[in-house]
């Protein structure tokens, strides 16, 4: 019965002490970009103070900076790195152009890397549901 | 006629005082996690204080003994005394909790990080706590939370598909997250079935010097008031499933949060979001420290009132004094609300036990209720919640703890 129990245990430690899956990390990464997206959407209607705005699209380029290099030490061998990692580089750098054309309040330059957003947002799905049938 | 007003203000300040960082934060989390899925544990947590609520009116209105006036007397002071170190530790996470959840509200619409915010917040709720009365601090600050209201407009206008709803109210396992997904029930049940609530409304019934006329009127209030207020839990929910999950976005952080509302009301939705957060945390806030400074006031037998001047009830004043300045600290440092939020609404699950039992023992007890003690459902749904809840919260805690 002892047995048993320490079986149990250490089988719900061994769970407990894994680091976030590739999976996981993806859907922080497909969350943050959504995020980014999602805030942009609403300061192109107004409704969201700029401040929050910028700070918001901040937040998100440092959660892509963070998780995507974790990430790519344990990217699936069936994912190209290389190509996951140009995409994320990309995906950052139209999300702190969108911060920086907040920032001056230009909403007619701040469409252009929001709609690269979108496009990227459906790239790093993609490559979530790859990370996803690779299990 | 006095009562029927009261019996108004009464559901009117449940609906208002219901929602805090607590069950906004859970609430959000498992709609974007797992859309409507988790509904069915807001309806246990929202069924259990229902039930909890009213008991506390009932000691109260009979027996003129507060929670805690009759758990010391009743269990000898040892006893309390470790009820005390328990429920006081996690009163006061969850009292950090409420300060960083007004904090936060504030730093989206000025873009001013809450940690500047801590220290002005902190001292605002003390000064309404030095100079307020109890019923200022129960009505006017419900009275604002009613600003909470429009999760559930929000909610409406999103058009929720209701057989979905209706479905979810029936526990179904997630195929993937299991842990996750047992944290998240354990966080809703502790944000839920709040102990802090039950220390607060039976000290306020005996502060309305409530008798056992009553009882009818306790039953409504808690009846009424908690099933509104757990179906604006819901609406918080059911608002995250439809925003904020179909996009991916998880709520790992509260500005994320704040975006749940511009889908259905574009215009004003973050604004409602901001100030929904501010007047529902910084009512609980005011009720967490009036809790604790009861909770220490009744159990070691000094004077307390929140109507009293503090210097006719100085040792009460100095407990809500110290607590609210020692909550401020962690989030001068900068410490995350909403992992101070998550966790402290687990280990609410985690300590249920040691409120909740005592207290069931006192609702049994012919000596102070004679025959208003509890029948068997409520003894029933009670400990069956509190079981569900502990048991979880032993398995998904170490998991979330360890896990990250």
């Amino acid at each position: 019965m002892r047995t048993k129990g320490f079986f149990v245990l250490t089988v719900l430690l061994a769970i407990a002490c894994k680091p976030p899956t590739p999976a996981e990390q993806m859907d922080t990464i497909v969350s943050w970009v959504s995020t980014a997206r999602m805030v942009g959407d609403a300061w192109l209607r107004h409704t969201t103070p700029d401040k929050y705005t910028s700070q918001t699209l901040q937040q998100a380029d440092q959660m892509l900076l963070q998780t995507g290099s974790e990430l790519l030490k344990s990217l699936p061998p069936a994912i190209d790195s290389a190509a996951f990692d140009r995409a994320l580089t990309s995906t950052r750098f139209n999300i702190s152009e969108m911060s920086r054309f907040v920032e001056a309040k230009d909403a007619s330059r701040f469409r252009q890397p929001w709609d690269s957003v979108l496009i990227y947002m459906k790239v790093m799905k993609d490559y979530s549901d790859k990370v996803e049938s690779s299990r | 006629m006095k009562k029927i007003l009261q019996l108004a203000l009464g559901i009117i300040t449940s609906v208002g005082g219901f929602l805090e960082v607590g069950s906004v934060t859970t609430a959000a989390q498992a709609g974007a996690l797992f859309g409507y899925r988790l509904l069915w544990s807001i309806l246990l947590g929202t069924l259990c204080l229902i039930f909890l609520v009213e008991m506390s009116g009932r000691l109260a209105a009979v027996s003129k003994h507060t929670v805690v006036d009759a758990m010391r007397e009743r269990f000898g002071f040892p006893f309390f005394f470790i009820v005390l170190v328990g429920i006081v530790l996690v009163a006061f996470m969850v009292l950090v909790a409420e300060l960083g959840g007004i904090g936060f509200g504030i730093q989206i619409l000025t873009g001013v990080g809450f940690p500047w915010w801590a220290v002005p917040v902190s001292l605002l709720v003390w000064l309404l706590m030095w100079k307020g009365t109890f019923s200022l601090i129960e009505n006017g600050a419900s009275l604002l939370g009613l600003v909470t209201l429009s999760f559930l407009v929000a909610a409406l206008r999103l058009h929720p598909d209701w057989s979905g709803v209706t479905s979810a109210f029936l526990p179904s396992m997630p195929s993937g997250d299991k842990a996750k997904y047992g944290f998240l029930t354990v966080s809703i049940l502790g944000a839920s079935i709040s102990p802090y609530l039950m220390y607060f409304y039976s000290s306020g019934a005996v502060e309305d010097e409530w008798d056992r006329t009553y009882i009818p009127i306790n039953r409504f209030i808690a009846g009424f008031g908690m099933i509104f207020g757990g179906v604006l839990s819901m609406a918080v929910l059911v608002v995250s499933a439809l925003a904020l999950q179909p996009k991916g976005i998880q709520v790992d952080t509260f500005p994320q949060a704040a975006l749940m509302m511009t889908t259905a009301l574009p215009r004003w939705g973050f604004y409602l979001f901001a100030f929904s957060m501010i007047f529902a945390c910084f009512g609980a806030a005011l009720e967490v420290s009036l809790a604790i400074a009861y909770f220490f006031s009744q159990g070691f037998g000094w004077s307390w009132s929140e109507d009293l001047e503090p210097s006719k009830n100085s040792r009460f004043a100095f407990i809500y004094t110290v607590i609210i300045l020692l909550a401020a600290i962690p989030l001068v440092f900068g410490i995350d609300p909403i992992k101070v939020t998550m966790m402290s609404m687990a280990l609410t699950s985690f300590t249920l036990p040691l409120a909740i039992v005592p207290f069931l023992l006192l609702m049994n007890d012919p000596i102070y209720l004679g025959k208003y003690r509890n029948g068997w459902i409520s003894n029933s749904v009670v400990s069956i919640v509190v079981v569900i809840s502990f048991v979880l919260a032993l398995i998904s805690i170490p998991l979330e703890i360890m896990g990250g």
